[in-house]
């Protein structure tokens, strides 16, 4: 006991992808930008299926600009298409900032996107003004035939504190990014700033989180706007990512998105890299006690009672959680820090499954395989591997998104509780948090209730 | 001067020729089918979506592999709801997801045992159908010879589609390539897999197929009983719930009935002149225009009209309540409309049926043709002054709709949240609500979902605003 079976896909055909291509990642960690918009240097197809991606996911407008790329780009290249799309982005929709998100199909035909933009620059200087030349024009490549949507995210992260991020001597370091990473949704984002607030901690002062979607992908409607063109309120202001190198540590929530961006403000500017994603007790034990450590705040006795309510509910319901057998998939961080979280509560995660190349995925299930003597299957693999293993394995709870999991769940009769990117067949899962210990306490009810719906009979639930 | 050039197009001038304002004098058509404006916040498709999501992807029984990194296939896996009745349709996802040294050597030798092994795993699939993507494009797999090569390995059909999501200026390229691809791969496969084919005695002369249409929703689940009713036996449909051996059955038909005549007329053009089988165009939503279109087909295939006479009795009759239930909520009421291409001029007399009135008409990717018939429709429907935009930006539409306040919109799920925040109720009119939206019955379901939205309460509750909190209120 306590071993991980390490498992990657053998075949060459992928069934059932448990990932997508980078550029979705870079668009949205520019969606988290005041006034940010993403360019996508690529087909219209690039845009568009994002684009529906997202909205199906957060139910909310989400404005990408396209280079259309036609025959003409493909032979000569897309260079005209860059200068000119970003010209007539800026002169229509006068953006604080733009991303130029590259794709397959521009890095396989190897343009020069950072000449590109200076020459879009010149045009933007010469047409409509001097001032608006200056705008910050972040370039991202993301060669969709390397990593995945979390490795574009991780590299949108690194070239936005690379472009951006400008030291000032005269500060002292006092203040933390936080970075929050690819799936972590409105909702968690607003949970991460109610506990840093416990603290007493002021955002832009004391703390800034950069790539801010908790309101640009959550607005409310109210009266009609009248104002053209749409721009959701929030997102992180630009010069938040300019003070980023100012800070005297950064959370990457996600390692595996937004640890690039830490790690580059570590090296060049000295600021600390803190990762972790604070699902479940032991991983938001670990996230406070580095905000208290970094910042020099006490953690609230508000948390701690919060704490207590999650530790409360799991003793509360252990006859229904011990030893229930569950398979968990999606990218790596949440992977990790759900297995963790299933363990604290006498679950057993048989079957884990992501297929972002990863560094530490499998030292890390090794690491909870261990702690918690059970042996788990850690694949490295799509979701047909998936599938096929976990219908061996008498699972009685699967944990994932509605496009892997569904048809499984519905196929061994258990339930899917749904966590990750997308989730477009139920309302709200963008605005619940799932991090922290209320957010912890909020999966926690949603795990048990499945439990409870499709495996405990009627009449032992009427305790 | 019917050409009007919107405030948010002063600096894209050219976006002026796309733009007009219809009136009956003096009908114009606005240049189309020509390339998007770059970074104009276009709402187009790439030709890919228009091969693999729109033509090929409602063949049911097939793997329909996509040759590529792992977006395109992860984009168009489940999502369309062009819905069927076969387990392996929709659920599956197959890809090369090519990675860089592939990119670098090559992906045929990839593709190939992808397929390979694909058809392995899943032996109850009929065949397989290949889609390039950009990058596979660009470094010129030859996906033609793998499809060969895989064929004669797995004895069961393998076609191969070269439709790179660069090609063209929209989806609609997708859709021609498409067309013609398969064609001409279907003439050939005929003589391969001459057992799949219909033998003289099976023919009957009441044998259609219906070309363009998807079953978004089961629109087929109410097509299918009508078109039977009349005496038409349904042979086939390109490519709604289509099974890829009924496919090989197209030219053995009697008669085409072409209900999207923007991504499929092509094919129906070639059976005609390649096997001599006519066709007719027809437009089977709302009352008069599925009406009409009932009576051309019976009069194609030698129908009495006394038989339609009576279906479509039978069929108002059915669904008068509910529908007058409906209209009645409904009339008076404006509109926008703004979907692909045919579905705006086939809505404009299905909504005057229901007592509404275009305000704002703009397709996607609509070619001359389809402003043809937008225009004959809009002035059959006795409209004028209505906004009509090709291939419009989301600019373009944010300012039409203030201009225009039109009650709702159709449209599809990228707009529809814009839209909402200006206090626009929308129906999804690609993948739509709760279907079918087709024919008669189907259009109950239509009226109903408009009147779900355009009806609902909260609507006021949004226009009566935030005033009454003017006293108490902080910053």
């Amino acid at each position: 006991m306590g071993e991980i079976c390490y498992v990657e896909k053998q075949r060459t055909v992928t069934i059932n992808p448990n990932k997508t291509c980078q550029p979705i990642g870079a668009m949205w960690a520019t969606l988290g930008v005041r006034r940010g918009i993403p360019f996508v240097q690529g087909s219209q197809g690039c845009c568009t299926y994002v684009r529906y991606t997202f909205n199906r996911h957060f139910r909310e407008p989400v404005s990408i600009a396209v280079a259309s790329f036609h025959e003409h780009a493909a032979v000569y290249g897309g260079m005209r298409n860059l200068v000119e799309g970003v010209f007539n982005l800026v002169a229509r929709y006068d953006p604080d900032l733009v991303a130029v998100i590259t794709t397959c199909s521009s890095e396989t035909i190897g343009d020069d996107i950072e000449g590109f933009i200076r020459s879009a620059r010149r045009k933007i200087a010469k047409e409509l003004s001097e001032e608006k030349s200056k705008l910050p024009i972040v370039p991202v490549h993301c060669p969709s035939y390397k990593g995945s949507h979390v490795t574009g995210y991780d590299n949108a992260s690194k070239a936005f504190v690379s472009t951006l991020a400008e030291k000032d001597e005269e500060k002292v370091p006092h203040k933390i990014n936080i970075i929050p990473g690819f799936g972590v949704n409105p909702g968690d984002i607003l949970e991460i700033k109610r506990m840093l607030d416990a603290f007493g901690l002021k955002e832009y002062e004391d703390y800034s989180v950069l790539f801010d979607i908790s309101e640009t992908l959550y607005q409310p409607l109210r009266e009609p706007i009248g104002d053209l063109p749409y721009y959701p309120d929030g997102g992180t202001p630009v010069e938040e990512f300019v003070d980023a190198a100012n800070a005297k540590a950064t959370f990457a929530l996600c390692r595996h998105a937004g640890g690039s961006g830490a790690q580059f403000l570590e090296r060049r500017y000295g600021v600390q890299t803190f990762y972790g994603l604070p699902i479940g007790i032991k991983n938001t034990d670990e996230f406070l006690i580095n905000i208290a450590r970094v910042t020099g705040y006490e953690i609230p006795d508000k948390l701690l009672d919060e704490r207590g309510k999650l530790i409360d509910a799991i003793a509360d319901t252990v006859h229904y959680t011990m030893d229930t057998k569950v398979g968990i998939f999606g990218d790596p961080d949440f992977v990790i820090a759900i297995s963790r979280f299933c363990c604290e509560m006498g679950m057993k995660p048989v079957v884990v499954n992501t297929q972002t190349p990863s560094k530490t995925y499998k030292q890390e299930m090794e690491a909870i395989a261990k702690e918690y003597d059970i042996d788990i299957e850690v694949q490295l693999s799509d979701l047909w591997d998936f599938e096929k293993s976990v219908k061996g394995k008498g699972i009685d709870l699967l944990i994932g998104h509605p496009r892997g999991g569904v048809k499984i769940a519905e196929d061994l009769g258990i339930g899917l509780v749904r966590i990750g990117f997308p989730i477009y067949d139920r309302v709200g899962h963008f605005r619940w948090p799932i991090v922290g210990y209320m957010g912890s306490l909020r999966l926690f009810d949603e795990i048990v209730n499945t439990i409870l719906d499709t495996r405990i009979p009627w009449d032992q639930k009427q305790q | 001067m019917p050409f009007i050039l919107l405030d948010c197009d002063k600096c894209i001038p050219e976006r002026m020729k796309h733009t007009y304002v219809y009136d009956p004098d003096e009908e114009i058509i606005p240049l189309c089918n020509v390339n998007t404006v770059p970074g104009d916040m276009t709402e187009r498709g790439c030709a890919f979506a228009g091969s693999r999501g729109v033509v090929g992807g409602p063949v049911k029984d097939i793997i329909h592999m996509v040759h590529g990194p792992i977006g395109c296939a992860f984009y168009t896996w489940g999502t369309r709801r062009h819905l069927s009745d076969n387990d392996l349709h929709r659920r599956y996802c197959f890809s090369t997801d090519m990675q860089e040294s592939d990119i670098v050597y090559g992906g045929e030798r990839k593709l190939e045992k992808a397929c390979l092994e694909a058809a392995e795993e899943f032996p109850q699939a009929k065949g397989i159908f290949i889609y390039t993507t950009c990058p596979t494009a660009l470094i010129g797999d030859n996906i033609e010879s793998v499809a060969k090569r895989v064929e004669e390995k797995i004895k069961k059909p393998v076609f191969a589609v070269n439709c790179p999501g660069f090609a063209g200026v929209s989806q609609s390229k997708g859709h021609h390539v498409f067309n013609v691809t398969f064609y001409r791969w279907l003439r050939k496969a005929r003589e391969r897999f001459p057992e799949k084919c219909m033998k003289e005695e099976e023919k009957t002369p009441y044998d259609v197929a219906i070309i363009g249409e998807y079953n978004m929703d089961w629109d087929l689940a109410v097509l299918n009983p009508l078109l039977e009713k009349i005496g038409c036996r349904v042979i086939t449909v390109f490519t709604g719930n289509a099974s890829l051996d009924d496919l090989f059955k197209l030219p053995d038909v009697k008669l085409n009935i072409v209900s999207c005549q923007r991504s499929a007329e092509y094919i129906a053009e070639m059976i005609k002149d390649g096997f001599d089988i006519p066709f007719v165009r027809v437009t089977m939503f709302g009352l008069s225009e599925t009406t009409e279109s009932l009576y051309e087909i019976a009069r194609a295939l030698d129908i009495p009209k006394e038989r339609v006479d009576e279906i479509v009795k039978e069929e108002m009759e059915a669904i008068k309540p509910q529908l007058d239930y409906y209209r009645e909520k409904l009339e008076g009421k404006t509109c926008m409309v703004y979907v692909g291409a045919p579905r705006t001029w086939h809505w404009i007399r299905a909504m005057k049926d229901l007592g509404i009135d275009y305000v704002v008409a703009c397709t996607t990717f609509g070619h001359d043709e389809d402003y043809e018939k937008l225009n004959r429709n809009l002035k059959r429907a006795g409209l004028k002054g209505v906004l009509v935009i090709d291939a419009p930006n989301e600019l373009e539409l944010e300012e039409a709709i203030h201009r225009f306040k039109p009650d709702f919109m159709l449209t599809g799920l990228k707009e529809r949240y814009l839209f909402r925040k200006y206090g626009v109720p929308t129906i999804n009119s690609h993948s739509y609500e709760q279907g079918p939206y087709a024919a008669y019955r189907g259009f109950v379901n239509f009226a109903r979902d408009i009147y779900k939205a355009a009806c609902h309460p909260i609507w006021d509750v949004l226009r009566a605003g935030e005033g009454k909190f003017n006293s108490f209120r902080g910053g």
